[in-house]
């Protein structure tokens, strides 16, 4: 059974790649200029998420790597999220602590800026991103096991 | 260092994530990573009551705009007796062997929530750790899937839920009046915000952590879910968990909103009395052995909040001390009534007389510090009823123990030797406490002592 028409599956196409550039975008400069791993996360869950709507649950899985993979995505985001926020412990900074200290000088790359908030908000986009594909997945293989009698 | 034991279990946990916890490997592991962070929060312990408080503010920012984590003798007494009834009931559950493989990594998280939220000094990193703590209860109440264990579950859930939202609007309430989460922020801006918002608030947050502690008015969801959990698992969200609930009415209460509370002192001491006489009546008429012991934690609640209200250093360090008493009981109890055969019935006696406040028990001086604050507040009702309550206790802890252990044939063969041993080590320890109480007496003075400002 498939809702979609010739129109959004179009459109959900043309938007899949530009919308995980956004997301790339947000991810390392975020509303105040550090990066925001949570909102890019969402961004880029949602496309993921309006693939399988328009498409159903056969097709992304199909093009995209195995969404079963998907938990260990997340898996590794809350590992290298608490490796980063407990890492400062281990030389004597408060947790959380973040490098180079302000006012110390940032290596660019252009306008990218390398500090470890970055590497932080890179787990957490990783957590969120990885959580919303494991469940999209989870459901889309729940949808085929109750369909698995038809086609 | 203020979070070894925070680290430990969060990553032991992790570690064990993707690991089957039915191996007996994978249980032990876990357990040794709750003794090893159990150690050095006795660590932490020795450096706090010896040093004073230990702090640090999350990423080096300046006091007043990080967000601060402190380990002083009340959060730290709580996350020592939250964390040993977490170790004795894995190790209980991994000797008798896990049955679900996410068991110890869930215990681990909870064992991170119910740290962090004791070792912190901001009121929304509370609310965060409050939820690491309560998801993972959530998953642990439907341990064992037989229908009973999940409808035990859900009841929980929706009922926590709700608490939670209650809990999440005061903390909004205190950051909009005071504008600020930091709690010692709070308790001195405080006092300039309007009375009858900040009356609100705490209402609120006494609804919140007096249905988590399921006192008398809300305490509809303790016996089905007590009853029906696993024996384990009702240890854990009996003696472990709960204690969010007298810690949250503690710091909450006696510590941010001192004047709120001693407005409401004698609310608090009725509310407290009526849980004692319905919980200690409905555990009389009560049948099965956990549901006494469920409608008896409603009861024994009771005398915490009579003392709470009571107030003053002598009510308050009573507070602490019946809470961590309580807590050995439960523990010690509801692992009893999982088990059958030699020793169980010898362990559930000692507990019972702990419960009744029989000397020499740790629940004697529970009970003795209770009617101490009761005697200080100049009340002879309420010594009266802290009697009546004790005769209630004493009344329906030995209806089960003849129902169980005398009147019924045990059919059923009996348990592994391994868990009654350790249980009954439990309850020998409870008695240990009531021989040798003074540790325990120091302890809840101290804690009590912060509250009070004496640091």
């Amino acid at each position: 059974m498939r809702l979609s028409t010739i129109m959004t599956e179009m459109v959900a196409r043309v938007i899949l790649l530009p919308t995980l550039v956004t997301a790339l975008a947000l991810l390392v400069k975020g509303y105040t200029s550090a990066g925001d791993g949570f909102s890019a996360g969402v961004v880029a869950g949602t496309v993921v998420a309006i693939q399988f709507i328009v498409f159903g649950p056969r097709e992304p899985i199909a093009r995209f790597p195995s969404p079963r993979h998907a938990p260990l995505l997340a898996f590794g985001g809350v590992l290298l999220a608490l490796a980063v926020a407990f890492a400062p412990l281990l030389w004597g900074d408060p947790v959380l602590t973040q490098y180079p200290r302000p006012g110390e000088p940032v290596v660019h790359i252009g306008a990218l800026a390398f500090h470890t908030a970055l590497l932080f908000d890179v787990a957490v986009f990783l957590l969120v991103f990885g959580f919303i594909i494991s469940v999209l997945g989870g459901i889309g293989s729940f949808e085929r096991h109750s369909q698995g009698g038809e086609s | 260092m203020l979070l070894l034991p925070l680290a430990i279990t969060w990553f032991a946990a992790l570690a064990l994530a993707p690991l089957d916890g039915r191996r007996r490997a994978v249980g032990a592991a876990a357990v040794a990573a709750l003794a090893a962070a159990y150690l050095a929060l006795v660590w932490l312990a020795v450096r706090v009551l010896t040093d004073g408080p230990v702090e640090m503010i999350a990423g080096g920012w300046g006091p007043g705009i990080g967000i601060r984590l402190r380990a002083d003798a009340l959060g730290i007494t709580f996350a020592l007796l939250s964390l040993a009834v977490l170790v004795a009931a894995l190790a209980f559950e991994v000797l008798g062997g896990v049955h679900e493989r996410s068991l110890p990594e869930l215990v681990l998280f909870m064992a991170t929530g119910l740290t962090g939220l004791f070792l912190t000094a901001d009121i929304f990193n509370f609310y965060v750790f409050f939820e690491v703590a309560m998801i993972s209860s959530f998953i642990l109440a439907s341990y064992g899937k037989e229908v009973r264990h999940l409808r035990a579950a859900l009841t929980f859930t929706v009922v926590n839920l709700l608490g939670s939202v209650v809990f999440l609007s005061g903390v909004t309430g205190l950051y909009h009046v005071t504008g600020t989460l930091d709690m010692d922020g709070v308790a001195q801006r405080i006092d300039e915000a309007p009375d009858g918002s900040v009356l609100l608030i705490a209402v609120l947050i006494f609804v919140a952590f007096g249905l988590k502690l399921g006192l008398f008015p809300f305490h509809s969801w303790v016996a089905p879910v007590y009853r029906d959990a696993w024996p384990a698992v009702a240890a854990m969200l009996s003696a472990a968990l709960a204690n969010i609930g007298s810690y949250g009415l503690l710091r909450f209460g006696a510590g941010l909103m001192p004047q709120e509370l001693g407005l409401t002192a004698t609310g608090v001491i009725l509310l407290g009395s009526l849980s004692i006489l319905y919980g200690g009546l409905q555990a009389v008429s009560a049948r099965s052995a956990s549901e006494v012991i469920a409608w008896s934690s409603i009861g024994q609640v009771g005398y915490i909040l009579v003392a709470l209200g009571i107030g003053g250093p002598i009510g308050l360090s009573a507070a602490i001390l019946f809470t961590m008493v309580n807590a050995l009981n439960k523990l010690v109890l509801f692992l009893a009534i999982g088990l059958r055969g030699w020793l169980v019935g010898a362990t559930f006696a000692l507990a019972a007389f702990s419960v009744a406040g029989v000397p020499p028990s740790a629940g004697f001086f529970g009970k003795v510090a209770v009617f101490r604050a009761g005697e200080a507040s100049g009340h002879a009702a309420l010594l009266a009823l802290i009697v009546v309550g004790g005769a209630l206790s004493l009344l329906y802890m030995f209806q089960v123990y003849q129902r169980e252990y005398w009147a019924r044939p045990t059919k059923a063969p009996p348990s592994p030797l391994a868990p009654r041993l350790l249980v009954f080590a439990l309850a020998i320890g409870i008695v240990a406490i009531g021989v040798w109480p003074e540790p325990l007496l120091a302890l809840s003075g101290r804690a009590a002592a912060v509250l009070s400002g004496g640091g």
